[in-house]
């Protein structure tokens, strides 16, 4: 069983702390009833978040996520529950749960004013995998392209090669060595993103230009950035560039359009100080990478340590810490080793879950109507939400959350 | 709008990699080294100085002088072609097929050059009496060289090239050179040619005397009618100077014809016809006798200036007859003052029977021996006693193509001379090398003593080759560099000055029982064995087991503790005993697989153990032996000597043992369960030919294109055979394989739990980036041997970058390294702050992190290849000391990147200092090969058999400093050279930048060091100098020849 530790946050700092059986830990509906009973919530929607390993929060409303979310447990797994309609669901994704250094700016949401807002849908099932960024000031002939990687979610998935290229110079054509995306992995990110092809010169990896560089350098150094790989292309077919509307209608709004989606504005869920040290008890450096994963075992006290790697799944009785500073000794064994391994067994699944969700989003049309009033929408912005949003109204994944009428609000409850 | 399923955005600013400030590095020149123009040059890789990515810190690291400068290379030139030898200078020179060109003298007298061309260098002549050689290339180019004195330090420096011309529309067969005499006046050089005329060009100018060349048309016309080889003479194969008359030359046409010709009279003075195809011919002496080898393997004796026209052979003879022969390549006959004449052919050999071997056949009256060469014979000659260099033959000097073999040949039975320099580091391939700085002298001196016992069947006789004088000071302190060997040895190299001079070789095959017969090798010659072989030489490729490879070293210099450890997971823990000691050496199996299940290695087995009593000669004995299973090569070594504990990792985990008590006190398996490949094991033999065969050659294709990317795989072979230059972009993951590959290995005396009480620790690195850290608990002093030591996990860290963790150190709570074990006890470091905090460094492949300690949090990093793609190859803690003041200093890191660059870091505060190109990036074994001592010097391999030795620091700078002197036995040659220096030669060496040399030009301390020495021994006027001092006096007296050159400065 994994212990699972539970926040509603909405209704104020309201704990609980129950076990479920990691091994079979049954399915969304029932765990959602489980969570209804124990907080005694009745006739409300709710949303399910967790705290997955990366400090990200992410939503628990279908069985496939409550699995993955069950074999995250390390051993507690943190819960978040929200009413429906005061989700942000900006608020899900990468380092939502740990970008606390960064400074959050608030988007207004220039886009949403001036046009009626397009309903698409909700977004919890996905994060963002790519994004064209940098559009206002580079040549329109080139491209920035944005991969995000979440955790070991799916591979990257293409190939680079060496070329020539020919430049303009005061000398007229020259052939010059250039890097070239030879291959795309099929299932891949980059496949699947649509913003790399074959063929694509590769100008930058992360602002640093790659000219005069080896093929094994250039490998090298993406490799290094994969947790946020920025690639600037010339996409060798030249139709699809993004045409500017920055040109009619002056950049700042452009810029602060897509400013906004390029980071995630940070999780402001209240009370969220506990849920810091949730996960592996990644220490948080950095917001733009991945923090390492320090394990602490107390060297003082070794019989205590190999108690806690017997029972790391079972240890339902230790309170919960109330803060981050005084949090609990990790526990490093082999026990934990292969949790951590079934955790990978599950990501595959997970991974496909999220491709093929994918696939049905880019599908979608825009078959919401207009819509004003959503206050989940309230401080999303840009087209991250309009995207991740149009997944709501696809009924396979809606099913994932019962829907109930929900009436009360605001009322706090506890045990 | 379109629903796109991405998101458009812009970069902010804090995201956009600035690489704007990429500040020009402008290094402040120590007044020690410098990077004069001539010294850059004199890198063997001219490559550009690149800029570094972060200016330079406030630290002072860069005002304490890190530049960069190539300064020696050791051991055996890559790949020999020719040799000459000056006896008048007693200097020695090679050219090697890659364009070099390298003298040596006396030990310590070095000199090095380089031709533009890149060409092989096929012939090497000093001009008899004189300063200057003459190169040939194999693209026809001529290149005269010189050893000009420069502010009283010899340089070679090349002064001129030529190219025969012919007549217009002539065949280029006509010029192309086949063989060349330097006459003994100094001022000719002759030059016969493919097309069989001689040309005659005078020297040092290469000015053309067309009027004196022999052409082909002249010879034939007075050849006899009767000459069978009358309609086609060949090429000239040989050219020899008569030495009693030098106006008589002989030219040995490739038919068989020679010719004695009469360079006053412009004619031909005899025919001796003979019409085997000629190889060589020798000039007796006397003059009275031309000795010829031929392609049948006979050689003939004819007799010179008798009055008839028609020349008997008087002698024709084929040594090792009556099947055919192989080629006498070159025949020499030198007389001696009582007794009969060395005779000494190359070649020769049955051909069929041995026809492999490479032979040199001395004989001397009724001693006949064929010494049997290790490898293809390149050239020989013989020195000379006497002043005059023209005694009895003293000793036979072979070049072959891997070793450099000097033969007594007046001491009874012939016996080598050893070496001082060109040694063959490589006789068993290199596989690894450490260097420990600062022996004390009690450890040299036992090892000394060691080596000295192990080196008796050489000649006692003096290196003969003598010439030049070494004017470098003693080496400051005593550094060993330590090569381990695919045989299983260890060989300890006296690496503290120029000469790399072998002190003494342990061994580790004894322990072990394999497959080799020991006697295998020792088999001489049995009795009346025709030919009468005698083998000569140590380079021996061959391993009797390649499981016995040494892979790690690590030497405790203070208590003389040596840990090897080698390809089949065995490391031998071994201590220095002056005397033999016969002892059983027990094995400690240890199971890094931790019952781990589901694999099975497919690699080699565990070495067999020697169960009863192995004698151990003086020197470094084994006395405990720790046997991993599965046996996996060890990846990751080190010794605490301290604590009397050796930590070890393979592909599959690490332990620790504890010496003392014998006793493992800590195994952890580090193996990802899906990592299959780690359990076939490097060396599996499974694999098909065919198999093993193509990968080879993909690998090699794969080298060429670039240099190597780490994580190689089967499966990414695999993809290579679809595209072959493309890579893959794929973010690191738990499952890559070989995760678990232990890397580093670090003993630290730090704070784990809380900071107050500090402990003992152990941590490692894994190619997965991993790193864990155990607290060891060791029992009282007194209950050392008794109690046992346990070890427990403590930290672990994965970064999410997951390269591969290349080194760890402790910081103490200043930010300087951790002191080595002893180091403190033996009053030779200042002890560690343990009052402040201490911080811990991860290097990895790809970044430098700083974490806090005791509790590990990220506080800095520098990234490397997330900027430029260059990757960590190589890392090592350098002391970095002013060449102002002796204490001031700072530690740094030195790395080393796959791309070649040699980096310097500051510490603790990680900041790229310098940069320097060092190494080309294709040069992966070379960047494999390097190690970094701890002042700021490093050597690498830049062939299988040559150490490059670099200097970072501007304090620790080893390299040649020698003079060579015009030779006193002047003949009318020498009044020619008057102005040897002075102000042309500032000149000379702007205008030859591609010139190599070793020498330091403006070293303003030598410099006065040597001034004064100067002064203080000058009795005599200045102006006496120019006379020159008597050749047997020359080592005492050089001195005097420095007054006019400070004259003239």
């Amino acid at each position: 069983p994994a212990c699972i530790e539970n926040k509603s946050l909405s209704y104020g700092a309201e704990f609980r702390r129950f076990s479920v059986d990691r091994v079979k830990p049954g399915k969304f509906e029932e765990f959602s009833r489980l969570i209804m009973h124990i907080h005694r919530i009745a006739n409300m929607e709710l949303m399910i978040g967790y705290a997955d390993v990366h400090g990200d929060l992410l939503p628990i409303n279908n069985d496939d996520n409550f699995c993955k979310a069950v074999s995250m447990a390390h051993p507690l797994l943190r819960i978040f529950i929200q009413r429906q309609e005061e989700v942000d669901y900006t608020s899900f994704g990468t380092n939502t749960l740990t970008r606390r250094k960064k400074a959050v700016v608030t988007m207004r949401n220039d886009v949403n004013r001036k046009r009626p807002h397009i309903r698409i849908g909700m977004p919890q099932d996905f994060r963002p995998v790519s994004s064209i960024i940098d559009v206002d000031i580079l040549p329109e002939s080139h491209r920035r392209v944005r991969l995000y990687r979440h955790g070991s979610d799916k591979p990257l998935g293409f190939y680079i090669r060496d070329g020539t290229s020919v430049r303009v110079t005061p000398h007229g054509l020259e052939k010059v060595p250039g890097i070239f995306i030879s291959r795309m992995v099929p299932g891949g990110l980059a496949e699947g993103t649509g913003l790399l092809a074959v063929n694509d010169e590769v100008l930058e990896v992360n602002g640093i230009e790659v000219s005069g560089k080896s093929l094994d350098q250039v490998t090298d150094m993406m490799i290094a950035n994969s947790h946020n790989l920025i690639v600037t292309v010339k996409p060798v077919n030249q139709r699809n560039n993004v045409v500017r509307s920055s040109r009619i209608s002056g950049s700042s709004g452009q810029s602060s359009d897509s400013g906004g989606s390029t980071g995630y504005p940070s999780l402001s869920v209240g009370g969220g100080g506990g849920a810091l040290s949730a996960g592996a008890g990644g220490v948080a450096l950095e917001s733009d990478e991945e923090a390492d994963i320090v394990i602490e075992s107390s060297v003082k006290r070794p019989s205590r340590r190999s108690n806690a790697s017997v029972a790391s799944a079972a240890s339902t009785a230790s309170p919960a810490p109330p803060s981050p500073p005084s949090r609990p000794p990790s526990v490093v064994s082999t026990a934990s080793f292969h949790s951590q391994l079934s955790l990978n067994g599950s990501t595959n699944h997970q991974h496909h879950h999220h491709h093929l969700s994918y696939q049905l989003h880019r599908d979608l049309n825009l078959q919401n109507g207009p819509q004003t009033s959503n206050p989940a929408l309230r401080h999303s912005n840009g087209s991250l939400h309009k995207i991740l949003s149009s997944l709501r109204t696809d009924p396979r994944h809606s099913l994932a959350l019962p829907r109930g009428g929900v009436e009360e609000d605001g009322t706090v409850i506890t045990l | 709008m379109s629903l796109s399923p991405f998101f458009h955005a812009s970069l902010p600013p804090s995201l956009s990699l600035p690489l704007s400030p990429s500040t020009c590095l402008s290094l402040p020149l120590p007044e020690h080294v410098s990077l004069s123009p001539f010294l850059h040059v004199s890198l063997s890789l001219p490559l550009p100085p690149r800029v570094s990515l972060s200016p330079p810190s406030s630290t002072c690291l860069s005002l304490l002088g890190v530049s960069l400068s190539q300064t020696v290379e050791h051991g055996f030139p890559h790949q020999p072609s020719a040799l000459g030898y000056s006896p008048s200078l007693q200097l020695l020179a090679i050219g090697t097929r890659s364009g070099a060109i390298k003298l040596y003298g006396a030990p310590g007298v070095e000199f090095m050059g380089l031709h533009d061309e890149n060409a092989v260098v096929t012939r090497v002549h000093f001009l008899p009496f004189q300063l200057e050689l003459v190169t040939l290339l194999d693209d026809n180019s001529l290149h005269m060289w010189t050893l000009r004195a420069h502010k009283g330090v010899s340089e070679l420096l090349e002064i001129g090239r030529f190219t025969l011309t012919g007549p217009p529309g002539a065949p280029p067969s006509v010029t192309r050179v086949t063989s060349v005499l330097a006459h003994s006046s100094g001022e000719l050089l002759l030059l016969g040619t493919e097309g069989g005329h001689v040309f005659v060009v005078e020297v040092p100018g290469f000015r053309e005397l067309e009027e004196r060349n022999i052409s082909l048309d002249q010879v034939a016309n007075s050849v006899p009618e009767d000459y069978i080889g009358r309609r086609n003479l060949e090429h000239v194969e040989t050219l020899q100077e008569n030495p009693v008359d030098p106006n008589q030359v002989v030219i040995g046409y490739g038919r068989g014809l020679m010719v004695v010709w009469d360079l006053e009279k412009h004619q031909a003075v005899q025919h001796i016809p003979a019409t085997q195809q000629l190889e060589s011919t020798w000039w007796t002496e006397d003059g009275g006798h031309i000795l010829s080898s031929h392609s049948d393997g006979s050689y003939c004796r004819w007799t010179v200036g008798g009055q008839s026209s028609k020349d008997e052979e008087e002698k024709s003879d084929i040594p090792y007859g009556h099947f055919p022969c192989k080629a006498i390549s070159k025949i020499v006959q030198l007389p001696t003052e009582e007794g009969p004449p060395f005779l000494l052919f190359s070649g020769g050999m049955p051909r069929a029977s041995y026809g492999d071997r490479h032979c040199i056949s001395v004989i001397h009256g009724k001693t006949h021996v064929a010494l049997d060469f290790t490898s293809r014979i390149i050239d020989y000659f013989v020195i000379r006693d006497g002043p005059l260099h023209t005694g009895d033959p003293g000793a036979l000097v072979v070049l072959v193509e891997e070793e450099l073999v000097v033969i007594d040949l007046q001491t009874e039975g012939w016996p080598v001379i050893q070496t001082p320099y060109l040694v063959p580091l490589h006789s068993s391939a290199i596989t690894c090398s450490h260097h420990v700085s600062a022996i004390p002298l009690k450890l040299w001196e036992r090892l000394l003593a060691a080596g000295q016992l192990q080196i008796t069947h050489y000649s006692p006789k003096p290196w003969p080759i003598t010439g030049g004088q070494n004017l470098g000071q003693d080496p400051p302190q005593r550094d060993l560099l330590l090569t381990g060997h695919e045989d299983g040895t260890v060989r300890f190299w006296d690496a503290s000055g120029v000469c790399l001079y072998p002190m003494y070789k342990l061994s580790t095959a004894g322990v072990f029982h394999t497959d080799a017969d020991p006697n295998d090798n020792m088999n001489q010659c049995s009795e009346g064995e025709w030919p009468p072989f005698r083998k000569v030489g140590c380079f021996d490729p061959y391993s009797d087991d390649p499981r016995l490879g040494v892979q790690k070293i690590h030497l405790c210099k203070y208590s003389g503790y040596l840990t090897v450890a080698g390809t089949a997971g065995q490391i031998l823990v071994l201590e220095l005993n002056d005397e033999a000691a016969e002892q059983t050496v027990e094995a400690k199996i240890v199971d890094l697989l931790q019952g781990q299940e589901g694999f099975r290695w497919k690699g080699h087995t565990r070495l067999d153990v020697r169960e009863e009593p192995v004698l151990f000669p003086p020197g470094f004995q084994p006395f405990a032996l720790v046997q991993c299973q599965p046996p996996a090569v060890v990846t990751a070594l080190t010794l605490h000597s301290e604590w009397k504990m050796v930590a070890f990792g393979t592909s599959h985990g690490f332990g620790l043992y504890d010496y003392q008590q014998k006793n493992s006190v800590l195994v952890k398996c580090t193996l990802n369960p899906s990592d299959q490949l780690a359990m076939e094991g490097p060396l599996s033999r499974v694999k098909s030919i065919k198999k093993s065969l193509r990968q080879s050659f993909r690998r090699i294709r794969r080298s060429r294109v670039s240099a190597n990317t780490k994580h190689s795989s089967n499966a990414e072979l695999a993809e290579m055979e679809l595209a072959p230059v493309q890579r893959k972009i794929e973010a690191r993951s738990s499952e890559d394989s070989f995760t678990g590959l232990v890397r580093t290995l670090y003993f630290a005396d730090t704070f784990l739990s809380d900071s107050s009480h500090n402990s003992a620790s152990l941590w490692a690195g894994t190619n997965g980036g991993s790193v864990f850290a155990y607290m060891i608990r060791m029992p009282s002093v007194e209950h050392r041997a008794d109690e046992p030591i346990t070890a427990h996990p403590a930290k672990e860290i994965q970064l999410m970058h997951r390269a591969p963790v290349v080194a760890i150190v402790v910081l103490d709570g200043h930010g300087s390294p951790l002191p080595e074990p002893l180091e403190v006890a033996h009053d030779l470091a200042r002890s560690p702050d343990m009052q402040a905090s201490h911080q811990l460094l991860v290097v990895s492949e790809e970044q430098f992190k700083i974490f806090t300690l005791p509790k590990v949090s990220a506080k800095m990093k520098l990234k490397l290849t997330a900027l430029d793609g260059s990757r960590v190859r190589r890392v090592g803690v350098a002391w970095f000391g002013s060449s102002r003041t002796a204490d001031a200093g700072e530690s740094g890191l030195v790395v080393l990147t796959n791309q070649g660059d040699l980096n310097v870091v500051s510490l603790p505060s990680v900041k790229m200092q310098v940069q320097h190109p060092c190494i080309r990036r294709e040069d992966v074994s070379g960047i494999a090969s390097c190690v970094f001592t701890k002042h700021g010097q490093g050597f690498y391999l830049i062939s299988p058999s040559e150490f490059e030795r670099f200097s970072l620091s501007a304090r620790n700078v080893v390299e040649p400093r020698s003079l060579v002197e015009v030779p006193a036995n002047a003949t009318a040659a020498s009044k020619r050279r008057a102005a040897p220096d002075g102000a042309s030669a500032d000149n000379g060496y702007t205008l030859r930048l591609s010139v190599m040399e070793h020498a330091l030009l403006n070293d303003e301390r030598e410099y006065r060091t040597v001034r004064r020495n100067v002064l203080d021994d000058v009795d005599e006027p200045p102006h006496s100098v120019m006379s020159c001092p008597h050749p047997a006096a020359v080592c005492d007296t050089t001195a005097l020849s420095y007054a006019p050159i400070f004259m003239c400065s």
